[in-house]
């Protein structure tokens, strides 16, 4: 941890003297970043490597932010910040606290990176498939250390991996939070679907009965609750107040945001922000429960809790977003699901989705897909769109199978930032959803 | 230590790790960012310091990047993957660097008065309108590059760029407005007013359009058109897509087309005597006379004489490895021509004022849309406003029917700055519908 040895002390008392009453939120934020990638084989150059550190310094006093952020992890840079973001002449001189960060470790070879091009390969090979593809391979790891004026969190630290392959029809990609030999087969089992469902033809314009796998079940989710969900989105759309306890399910489907349970290397005990994170239900029962709330719309509304406060690096101001996405499961299998629907489609992943937030209206890219005929899997079909209006979309579901799997895990982007976005789902089923070609 | 002098140190220090080729970038900036929406008001100063460095030899090759200083001995990885491959030195052609280059940054009083200035008069313009979301970024940034290949450069950029969003509650419309200029004190809040305005008032008023005669594009959406093509006009893949458009004579468009690429514009915000490589810039023309040329390439994508390099590698931020794309790409004004000639030799057609979200190109099936709204004219008048509806049609058909070309050359900040006049068509059609 590269902030372990920072005095807190000296920088909290710095920041209080910015504080000019009552209701200013002021808060220090340090952050390291590194990404090493590994390119597709015989792409150029070699491997890349970026290391980044900085920090930010912030006051919110009623609807109004000021902040300063600096690409340096030091005390002058951070009495210059602090300098900048002060509404109020201080009573006495700002401090130059000591930021004395750990030297970055020398760079070591990606042999992790190295290992899962190996592994992907030999699995392909098992599948009896082979294709030319270029797989590109990132590891992030994030630091970072919110400071207060009296409390100061503890420093935390994500680890993920992020991939890219290329095949000569077709592109696929997402975050892995591990290199194991799951996270192979995963890599694996996607390029041959893909290169399976090459010559797939789309499936023709129609309302049918859609089972989504796990990852097309989190994207969904993602796009269709997590999305919607968030305190500026739903103020952008309409009332804060008249949302809670809307139903948009019959079903009772069951969708929180848990930072605190996803997967170790990604697990947070506080936001971006330092605030304790909770689970936070979004949907209970089939109604919604809770929104995504940062510290400014928590402070701005009494319904709403802080601990969803996300930003991507420090020259960005925290939105509330979600981190960890998780559908609880039902009962049954995959198969009852099929058996439940009949004639339709499965759609085991998604290429993306996208939400209009004033409109309501979101699509799912979906970059392959089988059909379901007589409650069985049946021929490949190719690259189509699932289209639906928010309220209507949860409204069709029908069945949640009873086991979840981590997947779906991308980036988002919203506002001009990208993050890193987790989740887990079991097999969802859902009625007269609208599908068609791209 | 000064920038050039850290990059000499940072060479020097691959030479011993035994690299023989070896670029160092360095990079910094200041940007002030003014934000009012929904989330209240957000003022934010941003002080940026990073770089890059690209070592390798004939064998293997890496890229590193960080903020601040880079240490000069590194420690530097194992170089792997491709060679590197760098530019030569190559001379420059005398550059004098924009005069405003120096204007000092909007104050946060500054940026709020500008912002003040454009609600109020949106709402003289159009009473019921208001901004939901303003947006006005102003920053400087300075860069220095330095390689084994005897490449020592340096260059500065000033940019400021409004994004405004505005809606007519009572007719549940919005409309989007960027501007980029060198100064913020540039921006005219006035007029910047009265282009949200019309295109609100447009779509508030507007219903779908069917028409087949000719259409007068606005240099916003002209631009938009030709950001839609980039992929025949960028990167050597696109003399491939382009050669099944080409007639016999080679000519791929209208003779009134000229596309041309331009990393050191007179008066270009993105303007340069180098690219992000060193190399030096140069205006290059792509479409001449509607005679297709060749494509934007970088020095390293070059083939020949029958496809010479400009100066085109774009490194937006330090974390960027240098990446060919275009700088001023535009679609070359006619001069004398006013844009209102286009319009008033309009018998019927429809005058296109603005987009409503990206379009789509589809060259396998020769095919292109772009989601409209503008006025209806006949008689060289504007007869009453359209929206919700598409421009439709070929591709060679919207290269081959430009059949007039205006001098109001104006550039909207999309990939690098994309520009074009007003331009009038024949051969697409508008349609109404989703």
């Amino acid at each position: 941890m590269p902030f372990a040895g920072l005095d807190r002390g000296a920088l909290s008392r710095a920041l209080a003297q910015l504080v000019d009453g009552p209701d200013d939120l002021v808060e220090g934020y340090l952050e390291r970043l590194e990404v090493v990638e590994l390119p597709a084989a015989g792409g150029p150059p070699g491997v890349c490597r970026w290391r980044e550190e900085g920090l930010a310094v912030r006051i919110v006093r009623g609807d109004r932010t000021w902040a300063a952020s600096r690409d340096r992890l030091d005390g002058a840079a951070f009495a210059e910040a602090a300098r900048q973001v002060a509404r109020v002449v201080p009573r006495a001189a700002l401090p130059v606290p000591v930021i004395e960060a750990d030297p970055w470790p020398a760079p070591g070879r990606p042999t992790e990176l190295e290992e899962l091009p190996r592994r992907v390969d030999r699995l392909l090979r098992d599948r009896r498939v082979a294709f030319p593809y270029r797989l590109a391979l990132r590891r992030h790891q994030r630091d970072l250390q919110v400071l207060g004026p009296q409390l100061v969190p503890a420093p935390e630290r994500e680890t993920f991996y992020s991939f890219r392959a290329e095949l000569e029809h077709a592109s696929v990609g997402g975050l892995l939070v591990e290199l194991g030999d799951a996270a192979a087969e995963q890599v694996a089992g996607r390029l041959a679907d893909a290169f399976r469902s090459r010559e797939a033809a789309a499936p023709e314009a129609a309302t049918t009965a859609v089972v989504l796998g796990p990852g097309a079940a989190a994207i969904l989710l993602h796009e269709a609750v997590a999305h919607a969900l968030e305190a500026d989105t739903v103020a952008e759309s309409g009332s804060l107040e008249t949302v809670r306890g809307l139903r948009l399910s019959e079903h009772p489907i069951d969708v929180l945001d848990d930072p605190g349970g996803a997967p170790h290397p990604v697990r947070r005990r506080t936001d971006d922000e330092g605030m304790p994170v909770a689970p936070r239900w979004l949907v209970r029962r089939g109604v919604v429960d809770q929104l995504l709330a940062d510290q400014r719309w928590a402070r701005r509304h009494a319904s709403l809790a802080p601990g969803a406060g996300r930003r991507a690096d420090r020259h960005r101001l925290p939105g509330p977003r979600s981190s960890y996405l998780r559908l609880l499961p039902g009962e049954g299998t995959l198969d009852d699901l099929l058996a439940a629907a009949g004639e339709g489609l499965f759609l085991p992943e998604a290429a993306s989705g996208r939400l209009d937030p004033k409109s309501g209206a979101f699509t799912l890219q979906i970059p392959h897909g089988r059909r379901i005929r007589d409650g069985q899997l049946r021929e490949p079909v190719g690259r189509c769109v699932v289209r639906g209006r928010l309220t209507g979309l949860l409204a069709q579901v029908r069945a949640v199978a009873g086991t979840a799997a981590v997947g779906g895990a991308g980036w988002c982007a919203k506002g001009g930032q990208k993050l890193p976005v987790f989740a887990a789902s079991p097999e969802l089923l859902l009625a007269d959803v609208e599908v068609g070609p791209p | 230590m000064k920038a050039p002098e850290v990059g000499d140190a940072v060479l020097q220090s691959l030479r011993r790790w035994n690299l023989a080729d070896g670029e160092v970038y360095l990079k910094s900036g200041r940007n002030r960012r003014l934000r009012r929406s929904l989330a209240g008001v957000e003022h934010q100063v941003v002080g940026e310091e990073g770089w890059a460095v690209r070592g390798g030899d004939r064998r293997a090759s890496f890229f590193v990047a960080g903020t601040g200083r880079p240490e000069p001995e590194g420690p530097w990885p194992a170089p792997g993957g491709m060679p590197l491959q760098l530019p030569e030195r190559a001379p420059v052609l005398r550059w004098s660097e924009p005069r405003d280059l120096d204007a000092p940054l909007l104050t946060e009083i500054e940026a709020h008065t500008l912002l003040d200035a454009v609600v109020t008069a949106l709402l003289e313009e159009l009473p019921g309108a208001r901004v939901d979301d303003a947006i006005l970024e102003d920053g400087s940034s300075e860069s220095t590059l330095v390689s084994s290949r005897g490449v020592r450069a340096h260059w500065r950029h000033r940019l400021a760029m409004l994004r405004l969003s505005a809606s007519l509650p009572e007719h549940g419309v919005q409309a989007t407005l960027v501007q980029a200029v060198r100064d913020a004190k540039r921006l005219q809040p006035r007029l910047l007013a009265r282009a949200l305005a019309d295109r609100l008032a447009v779509r508030a008023r507007g219903n779908e359009a069917e028409e087949d005669g000719d259409l007068v594009l606005a240099p916003a959406v002209a631009a938009r058109l030709l950001m839609l093509l980039l992929p025949l006009l960028v990167g050597p893949e696109a003399s491939g897509r382009v050669a099944p458009l080409l007639d016999r004579e080679g000519r791929l468009g209208s003779p009134l087309l000229s596309i041309v690429d331009d990393g050191r514009l007179a008066g270009g915000l993105l303007a340069s005597a180098v690219d992000g490589e060193g190399v030096p810039t140069r205006a290059l023309p792509l479409v001449e006379g509607g005679v297709y040329r060749q494509p934007l390439v970088a020095w390293w994508q070059s083939r020949g004489p029958g496809m010479p390099a400009s100066g085109c590698s774009q490194r937006p931020s330090f974390r960027d490895p240098p990446r060919p794309g275009p700088s001023h790409l535009f679609v070359r004004p006619q001069e004398g021509v006013r844009p209102a000639a286009l319009v008033a030799g309009l018998e019927r057609g429809c005058y296109l004022l603005d987009v409503d979200g990206p379009g789509e190109l589809d060259l396998a099936g020769d095919r292109l849309r772009l989601p409209v709204c503008g006025f209806r004219i006949a008689g060289g008048a504007a007869r009453g406003p359209f929206a919700r509806s598409w421009l439709v049609g070929s591709v060679g058909g919207a290269l081959r029917g430009v059949v007039g070309v205006a001098r109001d050359l104006a550039f909207l900040p999309l990939l690098g700055m994309i520009g074009s006049p007003t331009v009038r068509l024949s051969g697409l059609r508008l349609t109404g519908g989703d």
